[in-house]
């Protein structure tokens, strides 16, 4: 007796990614010998090792989660579906170190390897995670003749209207840094998104192992064994990044988490955290990442916007603010720009050029996922807000934070 | 309507939870406040700034007169700074933000004068370029030392510059301002003996090589590759130099490295018997090439 199970309904091994919002997916009898009944009551469970990821399974869209899972599964071969989730709190560590087994009585009918992928704090990543994540990052970049040209030709002060200063702040940058990653994990599936949790001290990443360590005129080394040591962007070599706070410390004067949660209820009064912490943290800086037209230069960027967002999904969370139905999650002024209105679709992704879009749309569509559907090539800025799928399980973006539950 | 009033009241009290953007204006402005006073203050107003013409006027103005204290001024550069993320808001100001850095950008202090020639260079502004190059061509004219201008020249680098790149690499005045100039001059496709001969040469610092190594991948990877592979073979190679050469192609190589049998050769018997980081390098290597 065989089962086949399908991750994120996918026989695709590159479908078999979780996050803590449930993935749906299906089990089917493909061998149904041995099979005495019309149907087989089927025990899904996860094996993992103590410290990599975990995962819980439910049968439906909604209800508890819980750490096993029997369902009967006809001999026909007619699947079942079921959802399956990261256990909060237990995320992967490596690629496929979660198995999902199935079982007929005692006996292993089938089973599928997995990853609970999730944005990690890059503070507290494992030295494996690291490396991998910079690999891929080095290699996207090649040099500045690889794909990166196109995310760094997308933050530039002639696009900044797009993407800056009014409420599509943080819409537009959840899909550039979502693009990105699904980008980086075209090269190396295992990897995602860290962040820098930039009101706390994190001098891991400012390491010459990591994103590196700054000179005295903020030229950042790296070890000979890094291959950020090769990047290079708009043709010239190197980062410049000189930071005004000790590297072992956080830098002062920024919004702690609990204070930009407290910006208000209304995503009008949040959306402030575009100064602070957000804008406090890139001129925290001398160098690249302290102006727009030179931020996305410097790979930190991406970390830091990674942390701009897990804030704002923190908030969502908090608040229940992911239904762009209500007022509330968005501030929809009759005065908001073009690219910062629920409707509108949103540049790049759009391919629209001319005034009052910029006069060219680098990068082409938004990268698919082979997990999740959402938010399609070429997203609206509402698609950005229900992340999880918490009102809509097809809205589910495909990333999690590790300090963000789903419920 | 009254309660939608309420709530936004709500909402703007708990974004500014020290004071209002008034008050926070008023204590940054005022000059017989303390120094950090007027330096925290000026951290609350780029939403200010943002909002109402009079207050970047006054934030500007802080930044401009010489009888200012350089912190206060500083704080209002960083202030000034976080407010231009906000574009939209900010871009009707930009001509008079832009316009004060060039005024400020010749001032008697050397850290604002460094840092708003950043900003500017980043803007890649003619103005703050010709003033760079005019301070590496006539140092007696420099307005930043030679290795910070070459680091700002490279925001937008012009064949004009590379002259006088090339001739601080060969008489640098300091070993920053010579690394900087071969940073800049790795963007000059003609350069490239320039750093085929630095890279094989055992008596220059292992950071020129690692540069070096950089600007030869891009300006020409196949040169790399064959050094690379050179370097690995050289048993009296240094670990950081082999290291660099391992990164190197391992993220850059191709179907020939894969195919190279005396490299995989060596680099499996530097996984066993070399330093530890260069054995960590030559595992991954091998792991990339399926050995």
């Amino acid at each position: 007796m065989n089962v086949e199970l399908q991750i994120n309904n996918s026989i695709s091994p590159t479908a078999r990614f979780v996050s803590w919002a449930p993935s749906p997916c299906r089990i089917r009898m493909t061998n149904p010998s041995g099979a005495t009944s019309p149907s087989v009551n089927v025990r899904i469970a996860g094996s993992s090792a103590a410290a990599g990821g975990a995962v819980v399974f439910r049968r439906n869209t909604t209800g508890a989660f819980s750490n096993s899972l029997t369902v009967p599964v006809p001999i026909t071969g007619t699947s079942v579906p079921f959802f399956v989730a990261g256990r909060f709190g237990r995320p992967s560590i490596n690629n496929e170190d979660v198995r999902i087994e199935a079982r007929a009585g005692t006996t292993l009918v089938g089973s599928v390897r997995v990853m609970v992928r999730i944005r990690k704090n890059a503070n507290t990543l494992t030295a494996a995670e690291r490396d991998r994540f910079v690999a891929a990052f080095a290699q996207l970049n090649n040099q500045g003749a690889g794909r990166f040209a196109d995310f760094r030709d997308m933050h530039t002060q002639v696009s900044s209207p797009q993407a800056h200063g009014a409420a599509g702040f943080l819409p537009w940058h959840r899909a550039y840094i979502l693009d990105l990653e699904r980008e980086l994990q075209a090269i190396d599936p295992s990897v995602s998104l860290p962040y820098w949790r930039f009101d706390q001290p994190a001098p891991n990443i400012f390491t010459r192992e990591f994103l590196g360590v700054s000179d005295t005129i903020g030229t950042v080394q790296f070890s000979s064994n890094n291959p950020l040591q090769f990047w290079r962007t708009d043709g010239v070599q190197g980062i410049n990044r000189q930071p005004f706070f000790s590297t072992g410390g956080a830098p002062p004067g920024l919004f702690t988490e609990a204070q930009t949660l407290a910006l208000g209820n209304q995503y009008r009064a949040f959306r402030d955290m575009e100064f602070n912490p957000h804008g406090d943290a890139h001129t925290s800086f001398d160098g690249s990442i302290s102006g727009i037209p030179t931020a996305a230069k410097d790979p930190l960027f991406f970390l830091l916007h990674c942390n701009v967002d897990r804030l704002w999904a923190k908030w969502q969370r908090q608040l229940g603010r992911f239904n762009p139905a209500q007022a509330a999650s968005y501030d929809s002024s009759p005065g908001n720009p073009i690219g910062h209105n629920l409707p509108d679709t949103m540049w790049p992704w759009n391919g629209i050029t001319g005034s009052p879009r910029p006069p060219t749309a680098p990068g082409g569509a938004m990268a698919a996922s082979p997990c999740v559907s959402a938010p399609g090539p070429q997203p609206q800025v509402r698609d950005s807000l229900d992340y999880q799928g918490s009102v809509n399980s097809v809205s589910r973006l495909g990333f999690d934070y590790d300090d963000v539950r789903f419920a | 309507m009254a309660k939608k009033r309420q709530a936004t009241k709500r909402s703007t009290s708990a974004r500014r939870p020290k004071r209002s953007a008034r008050s926070a204006m008023s204590v940054a402005t005022n000059a017989r406040k303390t120094v950090k006073e007027r330096v925290a203050a000026l951290a609350e107003v780029p939403v200010a700034v943002c909002e109402r013409d009079e207050n970047l006027q006054a934030v500007l103005k802080v930044l401009r007169d010489k009888d200012e204290p350089v912190n206060v001024r500083l704080a209002a550069l960083k202030s000034l700074q976080t407010a231009s993320f906000s574009v939209v808001a900010f871009e009707s100001c930009r001509g008079d933000y832009i316009g004060t850095l060039r005024e400020v950008a010749e001032d008697s202090d050397p850290e604002i004068r460094q840092r708003v020639l950043g900003i500017l260079a980043r803007e890649k502004d003619g103005y703050a370029q010709k003033k760079l190059l005019e301070g590496l061509q006539h140092p007696e004219k420099a307005l930043v030392p030679a290795e910070k201008a070459l680091q700002l020249l490279s925001y937008d680098v012009h064949a004009d510059a590379y002259p006088i790149a090339r001739s601080i690499v060969s008489k640098p005045p300091n070993a920053a301002a010579r690394r900087e100039a071969l940073r800049l001059l790795a963007a000059d496709a003609s350069a490239a003996p320039v750093f085929e001969k630095l890279l094989r040469d055992k008596d220059e610092l292992a950071e020129i090589r690692q540069i070096s190594a950089s600007a030869l991948q891009a300006l020409k990877p196949e040169k790399l590759r064959a050094h690379a592979r050179e370097m690995l073979l050289d048993t009296s190679e240094y670990d950081d130099i082999q290291v660099t050469s391992l990164t190197a192609l391992t993220q850059f190589g191709g179907e020939a490295v894969a195919k190279d049998e005396a490299l995989m050769k060596r680099v499996d018997r530097l996984r066993g018997k070399a330093s530890t980081k260069v054995k960590q390098s030559a595992r991954r290597f091998l792991d990339k090439y399926g050995r």
